[in-house]
Formats: structure tokens, C-alpha cells, sequence
């Protein structure tokens, strides 16, 4: 902030659209929690999740730039490994409990009618 | 020099706004279709063409160096990473919804969709000798 007096007329520019590009997407965020919330089956939630990992990304690279801090990027890059990691491994353990759960329910049945 | 800054402001922030418009067509997208495999239609594309615009956008604001190239490898990561993930959902939710057919035509075996289109191939073939 001490070098505010020799701040020109862009810098102040640039400085306000990336203050409403964050508000804005701030707000979609909301949006996107709210379907997270209501979906009815758990790919509509996954899905929502997925979105709002792409939206916080947008806003890391945009606060980067604000801050002028170049390291936050790296943030930004390993965000977007995790919330992929994150997308698979959910996928792929909620398959594993539907696929157990029902192999257990069919063999409770084939025992029911057995007795 | 002075005017050619004001040429880098403008073109970087048209395309980081168009960015921010395909997000919010995604949101409407989402709210807007009724199920899951077509939300995920919607969803696939703020994945790929609105975060390519905004960094695209962004890329241009800064300029020639190190922080331009990390932008690029999060877009070319994420081309590789969304369609992954997005076949994944698909087969999460068609195997685990138990009245798919509800929603979309589903073919337990795939000889059944072969002969359909063989049949439909076959009619308008002859269709087309008619006229």
C-alpha cells in the first residue's frame, strides 16, 4: 500500500475488474453449493463438487494476479490434481459399497427363500 | 507504449469475461436439465472451454514468464483430467441406478442396437429408391 501515490490510472483498473471478477464468481460458487445440496443422486453432488473445483481454481490464478504473487499458482496446479484425484477415488470406492451392498442383499434373499 | 498496455487490458479482460459467461451458461445448465448424465453435458463444458478462456485471459495479463507457463499446464492438465473423470461419473451413475430406463434407452446387449440400426440403415436405403 506505499505505493499507492505512484499507482497509474491501468493499475487501479486491473485492481477493480479482478476485485468483480472474484465477487462474481464467488457468488456462482454459492450457486453451485446450492445443487450440491439438492441433487437427488450422489453423481449430481459429485458433479456440483467438480464444478466448484474448477471455479476456486479460476479464483487462485485471479488472486495471484491481485496480489502479485507468483507462487500462488503452484497452489493452483496442485488444487487441480487433487480435486481429480478426489473425483476418481470417490467414483471408484462408491461402485466398491453399491456392488458389496448388493451381492449381500442377494444372498440374504437366496437364504430367505431357502428357509 | 502507453496504447499497446491499454490493447493487452482489453483483449485479456473480453476474454477472461467470456470465461466468466460460459460459467454462468453452465450454471444455468445445470439447474436447467433434469438429469444426471445431461447436467454432466453441461458441466463438462465450464471443465474445459471456460477455465481455458479465463487462464487464457489471465495469461495475457502476465505477460512473459514462469507464471504464464504454470497457467498453460493447469489447461492442459485439466483436458486430460475432465474427460477421465467424466467417464467415470457416467459409469458410477449407470451402474448404480436401478431404473436407468426411465430416464434414456438402454440396451442390455449390444446385438440388439446393431440390428436396429442395421434395419433402420436398410429402410432408408430403401426410402431413397422409392423417391
Amino acid at each position: 500500500m506505499q505505493m499507492q501515490e505512484s499507482m497509474t490510472l491501468l493499475d487501479k483498473i486491473y485492481e477493480g475488474m479482478f476485485i468483480i471478477v472474484l465477487v462474481i464468481l464467488a457468488i456462482m460458487l454459492f450457486a453451485c453449493l446450492i445443487r450440491a445440496v439438492m441433487g437427488p443422486r450422489i453423481a449430481d453432488r459429485i458433479v456440483a463438487i467438480n464444478m466448484m473445483g474448477t471455479m476456486v481454481m479460476v479464483m487462485i490464478a485471479v488472486l495471484s494476479l491481485l496480489l502479485k504473487e507468483g507462487y500462488l499458482v503452484d497452489i493452483c496446479l496442485i488444487y487441480a490434481m487433487v480435486s481429480f484425484l478426489a473425483v476418481i477415488v470417490i467414483s471408484k470406492v462408491y461402485l466398491g459399497v453399491y456392488k458389496e451392498k448388493r451381492q449381500k442383499n442377494e444372498e440374504g434373499g437366496d437364504s430367505n427363500g431357502d428357509h | 507504449m502507453e496504447i499497446i498496455e491499454w490493447i493487452r487490458f482489453i483483449v485479456g479482460a473480453a476474454l477472461l469475461l467470456c470465461g466468466l459467461l460460459i460459467f454462468l451458461i453452465e450454471l444455468y445448465g445445470i439447474f436447467h436439465l433434469k438429469y444426471v448424465l445431461n447436467r454432466m453435458h453441461a458441466a463438462a463444458m465450464g471443465d474445459t472451454l471456460g477455465i481455458s478462456f479465463s487462464l487464457v485471459g489471465l495469461m495475457i495479463f502476465s505477460g512473459w514468464n514462469f507464471t504464464t507457463l504454470k497457467m498453460a499446464l493447469i489447461v492442459v492438465f485439466l483436458w486430460f483430467a475432465s474427460p477421465v473423470s467424466s467417464h467415470l461419473l457416467a459409469r458410477l451413475e449407470a451402474a448404480t441406478n436401478e431404473n436407468l430406463e426411465e430416464y434414456c434407452q438402454v440396451y442390455p446387449e449390444l446385438d440388439v442396437l446393431e440390428k436396429e440400426l442395421k434395419e433402420n440403415r436398410e429402410n432408408q436405403e430403401k426410402g431413397e429408391e422409392i423417391s
